[in-house]
């Protein structure tokens, strides 16, 4: 692995997919299938592949999944589909993500159109938010024959997929490449327009049939006691300035993180990428109920953080900050030249008329007490990642569809 | 989803799809021919159907599978006979087939003993409702040598079977010929002079796949015991173009009317056999390993291929290949190519310079330090045996150059290939 902030890892090529396509079992109703949180059907593609027909592995991939190629960078396949996978009663899973990532490369080379728009119904839809949920929920309400206009706050579209996962993991390239497809099959994205702000909600609803709201977790948690701390940084700012500036950014050598999350885990990662000396990790679980996924967790122990377990922030003062360990009687003060706080992301509902509460909408579904108004997305109930922003953004456009009865008169 | 017409005329009869079940296992009743088709296949040769009188005793295990590295089935070996349904099930299943897929084809393969069975079976499917009839002349493991591949290498049993069957049949016929023979040409001929519509080749090739090293025979070991038997799947497809080729360049045979069996498992397969002439596809081995459901992605590759090519109807791509299959003493012997190697790519592995000195002409020096091979110009011959052997493609053709004392223009020397140039 190499430590660049900019180099991701090398894919498969065609002879090494066709080895790793080998070890699939091909298995009956298969398991892998059913636990892909977005129906990308990865027995199906990869039995594409299997037979040489990389075309038509594409067009499983993409007609399920309009972010494929983010998805089969950044999914934590091992909660999903690699969970379930067969192969893993043999030896280990396989690798479902890798084999997805050189289906969608190959994809992209033959530069293949598979997306298309739907007839037109003449009806529009406003989407709030760009991230993978908005953008999603555009290509299905496309395809059904609706038009859409997306609005985002942001200079650039993608949410976390632009500002959040860093370049390593996701490239840009890829996201502007996932995005340019869906802006060609026929999405109108405004961007630097925050509704609430720049246009109410009110203006929405009398121009657009339904809006969705997409908005998403975006921006950080803070602890209050590090409130005006000139050192503290967010992580998620943090992150965003990294990856827009694709990594040329000057910083100190000694840093500490707080928190265990995947975006700790991000930020502590492209600390060392960076080629910072001393990054401390700071978490408030042990590591038995450690949040992040374990290959996070791994990548980051093998990028050299030091990673304490256990603790909580006390005291702080300055850049001089004292944790005390949640069940022993022990104290640990740390003096870093910059702090980064990675304790959560959360959502800013103002102006936009809905409740949010722990996170997301206070139901299971869609549509919110206003029927003309809908969630998707991490706001919505069930897991906050990509592929289930995915998921979402499909079952809501389905949902639309179906109050609006598709084609029906306008 | 792409969405192309792979329909297809042949001997009269119009197919959905070019891709059929061959007469065998896999299309042994009506509940498995049923799947097929609504698994996609656009239609099926039904298990071979003997007559009344024949009766067909299978050994137990009758099969072998030939493996290499990881990968199995590289090819399959089976002793296994004709139908072990009786002559009225079968009737009745194609009967039934033909009610409920009207739109699909259902071809009859049946083998007689004597002429009079030839003509009364041929009556026999054809009341059944059959689209086509396809004479199996080439199973190798019969037990009489009235029936199966031994009727297949003599023209004259041919000739008079053939006429058999267009006695009790009025149905386009296919032949179905077998490999176990130095030139296909006269029986094809015979066939055709005794009626035959078409050709379906190739059946199984004659073969021992492995010995049991304790046991001292062959497998699969029936009581102690085995049998030479047919040899099918990837392994075989080799065996099969070639005939295939063979067939159509021969004067009279330019248009032979053929369906294509052998090894196909992927649409590239597929592909090639239509290339080289083939009009119908058919398949055994891939669809016992695999299962039906193979035929998606042959169809939706095909589907892509044809996009590709600019292509809207299949027949267009039959035999666009044979052209250009000729006589090895009428090939450019006039210039070589040189590899090139991308050291970039290169993982430094060292398989280029084994086989280059093990088994070409030492024309690859070794740099022991960087791990990096170099190709010295004054002994490589331009074989790219080491282009084959690297795992990785970074070695692609490179500079082509007229040998010492010929005439020509290395810039139109056309190599290019996707598996040589990368
Ligand atoms: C650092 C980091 C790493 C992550 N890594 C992974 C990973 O590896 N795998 C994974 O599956 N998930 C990962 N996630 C989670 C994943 O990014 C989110 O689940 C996903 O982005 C949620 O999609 P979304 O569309 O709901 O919201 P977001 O991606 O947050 O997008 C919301 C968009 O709405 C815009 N917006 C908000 N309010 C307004 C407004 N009023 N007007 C206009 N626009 C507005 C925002 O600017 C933003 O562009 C990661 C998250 C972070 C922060
Ligand atoms: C188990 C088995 C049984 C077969 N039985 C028949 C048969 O009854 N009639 C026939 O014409 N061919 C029979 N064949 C030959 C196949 O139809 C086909 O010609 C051959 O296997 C090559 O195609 P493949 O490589 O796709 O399997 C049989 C093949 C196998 C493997
Ligand atoms: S579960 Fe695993 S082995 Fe089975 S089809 Fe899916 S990827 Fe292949
Ligand atoms: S082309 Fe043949 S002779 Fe030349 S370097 Fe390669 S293996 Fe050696
Ligand atoms: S075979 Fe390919 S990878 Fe291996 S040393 Fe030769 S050029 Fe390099």
């Amino acid at each position: 692995m190499t430590n660049d902030y900019t180099k991701e890892n090398s894919g498969y090529t065609m002879t090494t997919v066709a080895e790793e396509a080998a070890r699939c079992l091909l298995c009956h109703d298969a398991p892998c299938s059913k636990a892909c949180p977005a129906h990308t059907d990865p027995a199906k593609f990869i039995r594409s592949v299997r037979f040489r027909n990389f075309k038509g592995a594409a067009e499983t991939i993409r007609e399920n999944n309009a972010l494929g190629s983010i998805c089969a960078r950044v999914c934590p396949t091992e909660k999903y589909c690699e969970l379930a996978c067969s192969r893993s009663g043999i030896d280990f899973p396989i690798d479902i993500g890798g084999i997805q990532r050189f289906v969608t490369d190959f994809e992209q080379k033959v530069d293949m159109h598979i997306l298309k728009k739907g007839k037109s119904n003449g009806k529009k839809i406003a989407i709030v938010g760009s991230g993978p949920a908005g953008l999603q929920s555009a290509v299905t309400l496309l395809e059904k024959g609706y038009s859409v206009d997306i609005f985002e706050k942001n200079t650039k579209p993608g949410g976390y997929l632009t500002y959040g996962i860093p370049e390593y993991r996701l490239p840009s390239d890829i996201v502007d490449y996932e995005v340019k497809r869906i802006t060609d099959m026929g999405a109108n994205i405004h961007l630097d327009t925050s509704i609430g702000e720049d246009i109410t909600m009110a203006d929405l609803k009398s121009n657009y049939k339904a809006v969705i709201l997409a908005i998403g977790a975006s921006e950080a948690k803070m602890l209050p006691m590090f409130d005006n701390n000139k050192f503290t940084e967010s992580a998620v700012d943090f992150l965003a300035h990294v990856k827009q500036t694709k990594g040329k950014v000057t910083l100190p050598d000694n840093i500490v993180v707080i928190g265990g999350g995947d975006v700790a885990m991000d930020v502590s990662t492209t600390l060392k990428r960076l080629a910072v000396k001393n990054v401390t990790d700071v978490v408030y679980e042990e590591f038995d109920e450690f949040k992040a996924s374990k290959k996070e967790l791994a990548g980051t122990r093998n990028a050299g953080v030091t990673i304490v377990d256990g603790y909580i922030p006390d005291k702080v003062n300055g850049n001089e900050v004292t944790f005390k360990h949640r069940k022993i009687d022990s104290k640990l003060t740390i003096k870093a030249d910059k702090i980064i706080m990675a304790v959560g992301q959360q959502v800013n509902p103002d102006r936009l008329g809905i409740t949010i509460e722990h996170g997301e909408v206070p139901f299971i579904g869609y549509r919110t007490e206003d029927p003309q108004v809908y969630v998707t997305g991490d706001i919505a109930h069930g897991d906050k990642t990509v592929v289930w922003a995915v998921r979402k953004g499909k079952e809501v456009a389905e949902e639309i569809d179906s109050v609006l009865g598709g084609s029906s008169n306008d | 989803m792409i969405n192309k017409d792979l329909s297809i005329d042949f001997l009269g009869v119009h197919f959905e799809n070019p891709f059929c079940l061959s007469s065998s296992p896999v299309d042994n009743c009506y509940e498995m021919c049923a799947k097929a088709f609504d698994e996609g296949w656009g239609g099926v040769v039904f298990k071979t159907i003997g007559p009344a009188h024949f009766e067909v005793d299978e050994v137990s295990p009758r099969f072998d599978e030939l493996t290499k590295e990881g990968t199995p089935f590289v090819g399959f070996k089976n002793m296994e006979q004709i139908a072990e349904h009786s002559l009225q099930e079968n009737l009745d299943d194609l009967k039934k087939l033909k009610k409920n897929y009207p739109q699909k084809i259902v071809i009859a393969s049946i083998m007689g003993t004597n002429a009079q069975d030839w003509e009364d079976l041929a009556g026999l499917v054809t009341e059944a409702g059959a689209d086509m009839i396809e004479m199996n002349l080439s199973c190798p493991q019969m037990t009489s040598h009235e029936m199966g591949s031994d009727v297949g290498t003599n023209p004259d049993l041919v000739q008079k079977y053939c006429e058999a069957v267009k006695r009790g049949s009025d149905l386009p016929m296919m032949a179905k010929m077998t490999p176990n023979i130095t030139d296909m040409i006269p029986a094809v001929k015979a066939s055709l002079a005794g009626g035959a519509d078409g050709i379906a080749t190739i059946n199984t090739v004659k073969s021992i796949a492995n010995v049991d090293l304790d046991k001292k025979v062959c497998l699969p070991i029936v009581n102690g015991k085995s049998s030479i038997s047919g040899f099918s799947g990837k392994a075989v497809k080799p065996i099969a173009l070639r005939f295939i080729q063979q067939l159509r360049a021969a004067a009279g045979l330019e248009q032979l009317a053929i369906s294509g069996i052998g090894g196909i498992e992927t649409w590239e397969d597929a592909v090639e056999f239509i290339l080289l002439g083939s009009t119908t596809l058919q398949v055994t081995t891939a669809v016992m390993q695999y299962g039906y459901r193979i035929v998606e992605d042959m169809k939706n590759g095909l589907m892509h291929y044809m996009e590709e090519q600019g292509v809207d109807h299949l027949k267009d791509l039959v035999g666009l290949a044979n052209k250009n299959i000729i006589p090895a003493e009428d090939l450019d012997r006039d210039y070589k190519v040189y590899p090139k190697i991308d050291w970039d790519k290169c993982i430094g592995c060292g398989r280029c310079f084994i086989s280059c000195f093990d088994g070409a002409h030492q024309a690859i020096t070794w740099d022991e330090k960087s791990r990096r091979p170099s190709v010295d110009y004054s002994k490589c011959v331009g074989c790219q045996l080491c282009n084959l052997v690297c795992p990785v493609g970074a070695i692609s053709t490179g500079k082509i150059e007229m040998k010492p004392g010929r005439k020509g223009d290395p810039s139109k020397v056309d190599i290019e290939s996707v598996r040589l140039t990368h």
